[in-house]
């Protein structure tokens, strides 16, 4: 017994050679895996930042350092308004993606209402239905509605989002009814308790939501490429595609709308790291 | 029905009003007008909407005997048959480097997922770059090592290449996904487990093989699912690199090497305007996304033996 022990506690808290190699070789595989996975992100910063006509220049570093790409990029193409619009359309779609799927998680954790299961039922099912599947009948929809080139045509056809409702209800199932029922005795209207007693309590993962819709509509390529096809409209990767299409030869200036582009979601993800982890995963694989 | 259950109901249904009228016309009703227009063609270029002939089942009939969309169902297994084994793989190696919970155990962790979260397109362009013939900086890596095989048509530009280079960009953005699913369920195996099959004398083979495999058996499955329905939808991450193409030569068909289901449906409906067929084709897909969630839900379904 005591042998046995002392064998596994050796071999699991590593001593001797071993011991001290695994950890080095272990930190070496992350290091090549972290550089590899970030290389591309690397390169595309340094080349932002080089002389154009020197972007195939092998240097890691840009010799003459220039910002000159990224004032033509903001001045000479138009990525100040392309920025704003996507700023405009991922927070807009953001709020109320949210809004809406934290108003209808209340209703299906906290109330009984005809049909309950059967619409239940009907949402999982939407979302086994691929997001390519879509576009097409989306399409005939906002040109039927009139909405070609408008932020509505980017913003309202996203504003049902299924994962997010299950996200909130699942959150808000594990408020503790009482609370509620407290509320309720008090006079409080279903409205009151969701703004002063479920929002408040579930606000981590409304958080999440938004962070989450937020960064989906940031990079809603497709879509907003089909709904707009003036200039003023251009979200950022819109407006990249464009500027791939004229210009595939200004590789600086191309890195630069791309370093611009990633900015955004890099800082919030970097400082909201957990709440996108979490929401990212919690979905994926259920206990 | 009592009054205050009237009540009760009409107040539940005002908080689901705003969410589910969005469904019903923007996720529920399209799948019924995609299949009215499935069972159409449009008749000019012009108001294509107004315009619209009943054909029954001829377009899905077409495609039937349509080369260019069962080359594209064939480009998407092929997508699929790259990015789960790689999905996998990638995945479950940066768990287990992390899961010794290192020094910078947690920078390493963000490293790994921050692309995850990034603008498919943009990575694109930004691989398009690295990818580039001649003085692409992968292409110099690799004339470094004497391999000159990319010198001329880069790596997205040769059709054998393509695919898998298009593959490369996916799963290494999204192996932080995969990364975090692994890691956590690593680390819901309790040491003791490990400890007690020592003390049985088990190598780390054994170990391996009955009870850390066993164990993430449902994230790997999941992953699978992932890769497939990643295969399904795969569309921006082809337009941003090679529109499909390179083209291959398929018994005298021009054919593009990346040209997966997704551009495919792309092509038909934004570049011809072909609405209905576009329909139809989507139909087909749903109906292959739908088999693979029932086979998934099947395979992941708690087993109830113990």
């Amino acid at each position: 017994m005591n042998r046995a022990h002392a064998v596994a506690a050796g071999s699991r808290s590593g001593v001797g050679l071993w011991g001290r190699v695994r950890p080095a070789m272990l930190h070496l595989g992350l290091i090549v895996a972290a550089l590899v996975v970030l290389f591309p992100f690397l390169w595309m910063i340094v080349t932002a930042f080089k002389q154009p006509g020197h972007e195939f220049d092998p240097q890691f570093f840009p010799r003459n350092p220039t910002l000159g790409n990224f004032r033509r990029v903001f001045s000479e193409f138009g990525f100040l308004r392309y920025f704003g619009n996507s700023v405009v359309v991922a927070v807009t779609a953001g709020f109320f993606a949210t809004l809406f799927a934290a108003l209808a998680a209340y209703a299906f954790s906290f109330k009984n209402f005809v049909l309950k299961n059967k619409v239940f039922a009907v949402l999982v099912a939407s979302m086994m239905v691929p997001g390519l599947m879509y576009v097409v009948p989306q399409f005939a929809i906002v040109k039927k509605l009139g909405w070609m080139n408008t932020y509505r045509a980017m913003v309202v056809p996203h504003l049902a989002n299924v994962f997010g409702l299950f996200l909130l209800k699942q959150y808000m199932d594990t408020i503790p009814r009482s609370l509620v029922d407290a509320a309720r005795i008090d006079g409080a209207s279903d409205l009151q308790i969701w703004r002063r007693v479920v929002v408040p309590l579930a606000l981590p993962v409304i958080a999440t939501l938004f962070l989450l819709t937020f960064q989906f509509h940031w990079s809603n390529f497709l879509w907003q490429l089909i709904v707009t096809n003036k200039q003023s409209l251009y979200t950022v990767p819109v407006g990249l595609a464009m500027f791939k299409q004229a210009h595939e030869e200004l590789y600086t200036l191309k890195m630069a709308a791309s370093a611009v582009s990633i900015v955004p979601i890099s800082l919030i993800f970097l400082f909201a790291q957990r709440y996108f982890i979490e929401g990212m995963t919690k979905g994926a694989v259920k206990e | 029905m009592k009054p205050s259950l009237i009540r009760d109901n009409i107040s539940a249904y005002v908080f689901l009003l705003p969410f589910l009228a969005v469904f019903a016309v923007f996720l529920a009703y399209p799948l019924l007008y995609s299949f009215f227009l499935s069972l159409n063609r449009e008749t000019t270029l012009v108001n294509v909407f107004e315009n619209l002939r009943f054909v029954g089942f001829a377009n899905f009939a077409a495609l039937l005997r349509d080369g260019l969309f069962k080359w594209s169902l064939l480009m998407t297994l092929y997508y699929a048959a790259l990015i789960v084994p790689l999905g996998i793989a990638a995945s479950l190696l940066l768990a287990v480097l992390l899961n010794s919970k290192l020094r910078f155990y947690k920078a390493f962790r963000t490293a790994f997922f921050l692309p995850y979260v990034l603008d498919l397109f943009v990575v694109g362009i930004v691989w398009t770059f690295i990818y580039s013939p001649h003085y692409g900086i992968l292409n110099r890596i690799f004339e470094a090592f004497g391999i000159h095989a990319f010198s001329e048509q880069g790596f997205l530009g040769r059709p054998s290449t393509a695919m898998p280079a298009v593959v490369l960009v996916n799963v290494l953005k999204g192996a932080g996904f995969g990364m975090i699913l692994y890691l956590a369920a690593l680390q819901n195996i309790p040491d003791s487990v490990y400890e007690a099959a020592e003390v049985d004398g088990a190598s780390w083979w054994q170990k391996l093989r009955l009870i850390t495999m066993p164990l993430l058996r449902p994230i790997t499955l999941f992953m699978v699912v992932v890769g497939v329905v990643a295969a399904l939808n795969a569309f921006v991450e082809v337009f941003a690199m090679t529109s499909g193409g390179p083209s291959v030569d398929v018994g005298g068909r021009a054919y593009g090497a990346t040209w997966v289901a997704g551009y495919n449906l792309f092509d038909t409906f934004y570049i011809k305007l072909k609405l209905g067929y576009a329909a139809a084709m989507s139909y087909v897909l749903l109906v292959i996304a739908i088999a693979v969630s029932l086979v998934n839900i099947r395979l992941l379904r708690p087993r109830t033996e113990y």
